[in-house]
């Protein structure tokens, strides 16, 4: 098959068609900042510098997938707290400072977000016309339903309250989802809804967190209802970071809409032969490869770990794209990452179509 | 990185290179020891004191950014400090690029007599440099010896400022320093020659004491060029057929002088600071392969728009050298530049240096 | 009472002394300018100092080199031990006009720059505190308070070291942004000084005193303004 450019090669694999080669897929930020020689919280608080580290950095390492714009504490700034920008050596991305809520009667008094003014999404819209304008697919990432409710009022609350205070939660989770759905509605006023690719990074949903049962109950229903009311303003692909431990929850994700075709990247904990037998009908399967791993090497075992995730990968009906399980860690060495764009090269082409 | 047009693989290029073929495309150096440590997760004292973490970072950054083993170096094989005596530590500060000196075996005048000339199997570094060269002969590599200049090696068994006080007032000190040096690094060179053949070893030198931003041209060329003259003739008769010059620094002064006395097989390679102009360098050394001369502080501090426009016009200026042209950094290479501008070197050679 | 004509030749003979690195002169005509009475403030600063501005302007003239620099400065301060004791407190100009912090990064151990543009510092008349090489970077700051000193000049001769100095003058500006940043050695550029924050740069010995000047007229028509 005639070799394509990045941009062919998302275009197809968007339109359920035949690729070249998997395509390599980023989840990697900091990094990107670290790799042009600036801070790491210019990728969150600075949005052309941000786009141009993750584009340059893309060209290096091969990344076909364009830059997004996104951390996983999404919430807590738009609901009325506060967070803190990434200083210093160990911080890799922004982290709560003051939560919106902190009791109770805190969550009677939540205004829902203006998404044209609130917290981050000025940048993230500043950061999505640069998308437009470079032709890179328009996202605009934000936290699952319930990662957002723990970003409102603390996970170990929301804990709690799953247990002693049920209707607290669903309270919360359909603040959550109200607001999710308004800022896709935002998007899609602006790009035109059939050039948004939202994206839901869901970390709390792990069964290291709530077990299946809970979460067939309080997020599934709500994953479901956003992703039916944004297919119906006319979104075409939804992505779903299903992160950390979900194994447990697979089935139940099978359920939820995400678009023809739905994009469904994993979390190193779950083994992509698996995640294709749940998803891989419905879905583009994204991952994985341990970002712990490819911090520490060493370099024979990064290598050999991403050709078995590709080789499976590519056995995928609807597609795959390969990824770091969760975000490449600023810190890893560049010969590292390197190595994921070899093993793309080495074993990523699809033979004989 | 292999390029899609390479039509080459990288020993043929560099066999093209001291053939005086063109080569499908300018081939792209490092001079670089401890940047590619950092890019594999090591720490940088490592490029000094642990051969194989070296050879193997080394290894695996030439494959990641496309840098062909021209030079390919883990370190000096000789230090004029360590090697005599005097006190050496690989770098710990995050602010240390290179190795650090303690002490020099060279105090004062007096101890000029008593210097004995080192082993040259054991001394200072060069079990680990010779760990290193028999990885690269075992990876089918170009074997390096890299080694200072003798003026070079000898102003560092005594340290740089106490040497150029001497020059002035008693060169004979001076002069008796180049010529322990002058050995040293011959003896050492001789275990390399011994170890692998003269038709495997590339001598490698580097003279930045030599530069006019320390001593002028008339010593250069009273104290400097007769033992280079004569290291050149004991290459030659132990058979070493590849050779190459780090001229570094400020030498614009020095290349007249240089350009008669001539005293290397050609072609050689003479790698240029960013204060000679490329043009200028072929003209003085037409039988030579010239290259440079991409200043290492853009690379550490400029934008990857910067240094791809330097690399770009030192291709073009390059690719007209009559003797051939290598596409390096200026000097060695920064330790910690953002990585993009290492990569915006390699896009360079891949957007502008494919030859007809 | 020692004649003008004696003065003056005794003036050129140690700017000459120190033109020509001749130690043993410089001491002989120190020695002598005491005995015959002449001013010790005067014979530095007309004598070696004038001398060593000379010195400058062949180094920038490519016709002296370090070793000579060096050589040139051995003369100058043995000249300068000899003389400065004797100047009286009242005319000691030295310890009253303009101070300067000077050092080499923390991680580099390349100080021949750094002591040859302290020599031409000294030699203007500057009252210079050297930290050496090698130095911790909050050193530069806590000496520049300890002596009030209007200048902080701040070297690195490596691309991995010179990666300090922007911290360096961050530290200092932060606990007085009147001090004024000079920024010198191999690898640096005005360009890059300048992106460092630097108040200005010096690309060898001999234009360092004359940065620094500059640097001052700037920071004092500032806060004339």
């Amino acid at each position: 098959m005639k070799s394509m450019t990045s941009k062919e090669r998302i275009a197809a694999i968007l339109s359920n068609k035949p690729v070249d080669r998997v395509p390599h897929f980023p989840f990697i930020l900091g990094f990107c900042a670290k790799n042009l020689g600036h801070p790491i919280s210019i990728i969150y608080s600075d949005a052309e510098a941000s786009f141009n580290a993750q584009y340059n950095t893309f060209e290096q390492y091969g990344i076909d997938w364009g830059p997004i714009y996104g951390y996983a504490s999404y919430g807590t700034w738009e609901f009325g707290g506060e967070i803190e920008m990434p200083t210093g050596n160990y911080q890799q991305a922004p982290a709560h400072k003051m939560f919106p809520v902190q009791t109770e009667e805190d969550i009677e008094r939540l205004a829902m977000p203006d998404v044209k003014t609130a917290g981050c999404l000025p940048i993230a819209m500043a950061f999505s016309k640069l998308q437009q304008q470079h032709g890179t697919p328009i996202s605009v990432v934000v936290g699952g339903n319930l990662t957002i409710a723990g970003n409102i009022c603390a996970i170990e609350k929301l804990c709690r309250w799953i247990l002693k205070k049920p209707a607290i939660v669903h309270r919360i989770m359909r603040l959550s989802t109200e607001h999710i759905v308004d800022i896709v509605a935002h998007w899609a006023a602006t790009f035109g809804a059939e050039n948004v690719i939202p994206q839901f990074w869901e970390p709390v949903a792990s069964n290291r967190i709530i077990s299946p049962r809970q979460f067939k109950e309080f997020v599934l229903p709500y994953f479901a209802e956003t992703s039916q009311r944004i297919l119906d303003m006319g979104v075409r692909n939804i992505l779903y970071h299903i992160c950390g431990d979900q194994n447990a929850n697979l089935p139940l994700w099978a359920e939820v809409p995400m678009g023809d075709p739905g994009l469904c990247s994993f979390g190193e904990e779950i083994d992509i032969g698996k995640a294709i037998e749940c998803l891989g009908s419905k879905a583009v399967i994204i991952g994985n490869i341990d970002p712990s791993l490819l911090l520490s090497g060493p370099p024979e075992e990064i290598f050999e770990r991403c050709r078995r995730v590709i080789e499976k990968g590519k056995k995928s009906p609807r597609g795959f794209m390969f990824s770091s399980g969760c975000e490449v860690s600023p810190e890893t060495p560049g010969y590292h990452v390197y190595l994921m764009q070899k093993a793309i090269m080495m074993y990523g082409e699809y033979n004989g179509n | 990185m292999h390029f899609k047009q390479d039509r080459m693989t990288v020993k043929e290029r560099i066999n093209a290179l001291f053939q005086n073929i063109k080569p499908d495309r300018v081939p792209l150096g490092s001079l670089s020891i401890g940047f590619q440590l950092i890019n594999c997760g090591y720490a940088l004292g490592d490029a000094y004191e642990n051969a194989e973490k070296s050879f193997w970072a080394t290894k695996w950054t030439a494959e990641q950014y496309g840098w062909d083993p021209i030079s390919q170096l883990s370190m000096t094989a000789v230090f004029g400090a360590e090697d005599f005596g005097g006190r050496v530590r690989a770098p710990k500060s995050v602010y240390e690029g290179a190795l650090v000196v303690e002490s020099y075996p060279v105090q004062d005048e007096k101890d000029v007599d008593r210097l004995t000339m080192p082993d040259p199997k054991t001394a200072g570094r060069i079990p680990i440099a010779m760990r290193f060269a028999q990885l690269q002969a075992e990876h089918d590599l170009p074997v390096f010896f890299a080694s200072r200049s003798p003026f070079t090696l000898a102003a560092d068994i005594s340290g740089v400022a106490p040497f150029c006080r001497w020059l002035l007032k008693k060169p004979e000190l001076c002069e008796r320093l180049i010529d322990l040096a002058l050995e040293h690094i011959t003896n050492v060179l001789r275990y390399w020659v011994e170890t692998f053949g003269s038709e495997r070893v590339f001598a490698w030198m580097i003279a930045p004491t030599e530069s006019n931003q320390v001593i002028s041209p008339r010593h250069f060329a009273k104290y400097a060029i007769p033992s280079l003259v004569e290291y050149q003739k004991r290459i030659q008769a132990m058979g070493i057929k590849r050779f190459g010059f780090h001229i570094c620094g400020e030498q614009n002064l020095n290349l007249p002088i240089l350009s008669e006395v001539l005293p290397w097989k050609h072609p050689s390679v003479l790698s240029f600071g960013h204060e000679v102009d490329l043009d200028v360098a072929a003209k003085y050394f037409p039988q030579d392969i010239i290259y440079g001369n991409i200043e290492p502080a853009v690379i550490q501090t400029g934008s990857p728009e910067d240094v791809y426009r330097l690399c770009k016009l030192a291709i073009e200026k390059g690719k007209k050298a009559p003797g051939g042209f290598v596409l390096g950094p200026s000097c060695g290479f920064p330790i910690t530049p953002p990585p993009i501008n290492v990569y915006a070197m390699t896009k360079a050679v891949h957007d502008f240096g494919w030859y007809e | 009472m020692v004649s003008k004509e004696r003065t003056q030749e005794i003036f050129k003979g140690l700017s000459q002394a120190v033109i020509s690195y001749n130690e043993e002169t410089s001491v002989e005509l120190s020695k002598q300018a005491l005995e015959e009475g002449i001013d010790p403030y005067d014979a530095v600063m007309n004598g070696l100092a004038a001398g060593m501005q000379r010195v400058g302007e062949l180094y920038a003239e490519s016709y002296y080199f370090v070793p000579e620099l060096l050589l040139c400065s051995d003369a100058l301060y043995a000249g300068l031990n000899i003389l400065q004791p004797h100047i009286k407190t009242k005319e000691k100009e030295f310890s009253t006009k303009e101070q300067i912090v000077i050092g080499v990064v923390e991680g580099d151990i390349h100080d021949i720059g750094k002591n040859l543009v302290k020599v031409m510092f000294e030699a203007a008349g500057w009252s210079v505190h050297d930290l050496g090489k090698s130095v911790k970077l909050e050193r530069f700051a806590e000496e520049q308070l300890k002596t009030n000193s209007e200048i902080v000049a701040i070297s690195a001769l490596m691309t991995t070291s010179m990666l300090a100095i922007p911290k360096v003058i961050e530290m200092v500006k932060a606990q007085n942004p009147n001090v004024g940043l000079l920024v010198g050695g191999a690898p640096i550029t005005r360009d890059i000084a300048m992106a460092y924050g630097a108040d200005g740069y010096a690309g060898d010995a001999s234009s360092a005193v004359q940065e620094a000047y500059r640097i001052l007229q700037c920071l004092r028509n500032k806060k004339n303004r």
